[in-house]
């Protein structure tokens, strides 16, 4: 029987592929973009509008203050600048954890508690980091990903994650580069983006946030490495710690070039 | 002109100053920062669970940038601690039971780490259809690694193949160097026993990975 379903499961995926010669190599292709042509991730882009020009925290003030590198409030282009070098923070961050840096400095909200909110549980209706992380990124939408190493702490930044993506330990003896290194892989039926090609890493660079449709929610690019490592058996990956800048960093410069279109639509 | 020469050097020098100082950090710092990194990035519900951040000998070995090519003793260095590392059931018998292989073969789950708590299991799962096509028919199983299907009818059950077997899930490097495969039982990922499972599921005739 299970050979019988089988076998069926197998023509079906056949005939996808035949009946779509465009996509022939990929016959997973036509469902993810049904899916992706209704993709509830919308409706979060509307709920961080509001969150971002919402009065809110302790110091009852909006995020319009808040510069994400292009000045206090320019959001057009902001996301495919990022991960940079922000002189007040003297740090590189990523979108993330600019929007924690502005939440606790200019809102007044305690850092631990922005962060410990920041990944929402599944099937719950989201938090406001993935809604406000969501809206500021849909606003490079149809923009080019620009990422630049002129700061010497950019050039660190991207080295390290370079260096990470290789970097393999714990009881899987896994890296980044054990599923992400070549083409047409998949763990199980679910496809692993080829990130050390220029296509996949760019792929990977333009579609988050996502709405995930097995959480019902939308996720961002932390959460995606948060999961990663959790599937590796590591110790959890911190919200906004600098691996994850380091990552991001690697990856978005990679990506360089790229035009955002998010929502993403992820499994 | 004093003024065009005045317009370029305010232009040009901030960009020299940036351009001049930023430069690539050398392998050496780049792996200092990034082991800092490591170490003030994660957390775990207890210590001793941050120990799995730690690269052993061998993995840093199998760590290199960019996919680069092992060098002759290297790849010597890591088939060397391989071999050494592994270990056969107290009983000697190599070949268990392939209905357990069966269900350890299609379990995925066991030791991750999720909001504070580590997933306590009876036994790990082996992980082995997130990356390997099975038993013929199967649609969900992945393929980061070669086929396994009809594993036994190609090679048969004599005993070296069940030694090999068994050495090659203890741990892969002893034959590939840096392969992908993770080491699963040199890390402690799963036990002796349940490896000799693993080899009844993969060589033995009744299993359904040798049925056609």
């Amino acid at each position: 029987m299970p050979n019988l379903l089988g076998g069926i499961a197998a023509s079906a995926l056949l005939f996808l592929a035949v009946s779509v010669p465009a996509q022939a190599a990929d016959p997973l292709a036509v469902g993810r973009q049904m899916l992706a042509e209704d993709n509830p991730g919308e409706l979060w882009i509307e709920k961080g509008k509001t969150l971002f020009y919402e009065k809110r925290g302790p110091r009852g003030v909006s995020l319009e203050q808040c510069d994400f590198g292009m000045g206090p409030g320019k959001l057009e282009g902001a996301s495919t600048r990022l991960p940079r070098y922000f002189p007040d923070t003297d740090k590189v961050q990523d979108l993330e954890s600019r929007l924690v840096t502005c939440m606790v400095q200019l809102q007044g909200f305690k850092r631990e508690d922005v962060i410990r909110r920041a990944i929402s549980p599944g099937g719950s209706s989201g938090s406001d980091m993935e809604a406000l992380a969501l809206y500021i990124t849909s606003r490079s939408n149809g923009m080019k990903m620009n990422v630049s190493l002129n700061h010497q702490k950019e050039r660190e930044m991207y080295k390290a994650g370079e260096y990470l993506f290789f970097r393999r330990s714990g009881q899987t003896d896994f890296g980044c580069v054990q599923c992400h290194g070549d083409a047409n892989k998949r763990i199980r039926l679910q496809d692993l983006i080829h990130m050390t090609s220029k296509q996949g890493v760019q792929e990977v660079v333009s579609t988050w946030p996502a709405y995930r449709g097995a959480h019902y929610v939308v996720r961002t690019m932390q959460w995606r490495l948060y999961d990663c490592f959790w599937q590796m058996r590591l110790p959890e990956l911190a919200y906004a710690s600098d691996v994850s800048i380091a990552l991001t960093t690697y990856l978005h410069y990679q990506g360089n070039g790229a035009v955002t279109r998010v929502p993403g639509f992820k499994r | 002109m004093k003024k065009t020469w005045f317009k370029w050097a305010a232009l040009g020098v901030p960009v020299l100053v940036i351009a001049g100082c930023a430069t690539y950090p050398d392998p050496a710092t780049t792996r200092r920062v990034a082991e800092k990194m490591v170490n003030e990035s994660f957390t775990a519900p207890a210590p001793a669970l941050l120990k799995r951040l730690a690269q052993d000998k061998s993995q840093q070995i199998c760590s290199k940038i960019g996919g680069a090519q092992l060098t002759q003793e290297e790849a010597a260095e890591v088939a060397r601690l391989a071999r050494a590392s592994i270990k056969y059931p107290p009983s000697g018998k190599l070949v268990g039971d392939w209905k357990r292989g069966d269900k350890l073969a299609h379990d995925g789950a066991g030791d991750r780490i999720q909001r504070g708590r580590l997933e306590k299991r009876k036994e790990n799962g082996g992980l082995c259809q997130n990356c390997h096509a099975l038993a013929p028919g199967e649609i969900n199983v992945g393929n980061v690694g070669p086929s396994l299907t009809g594993y036994g009818l190609q090679r048969g059950t004599s005993d070296s193949i069940a030694k090999l077997t068994y050495e090659r899930i203890y741990n892969a490097w002893a034959y590939s160097p840096c392969s992908n495969m993770p080491r699963l039982g040199a890390t402690g990922h799963l036990t002796p026993e349940q490896i000799t499972h693993m080899v009844a599921y993969l060589i033995d005739p009744q299993s359904p990975v040798n049925k056609k």
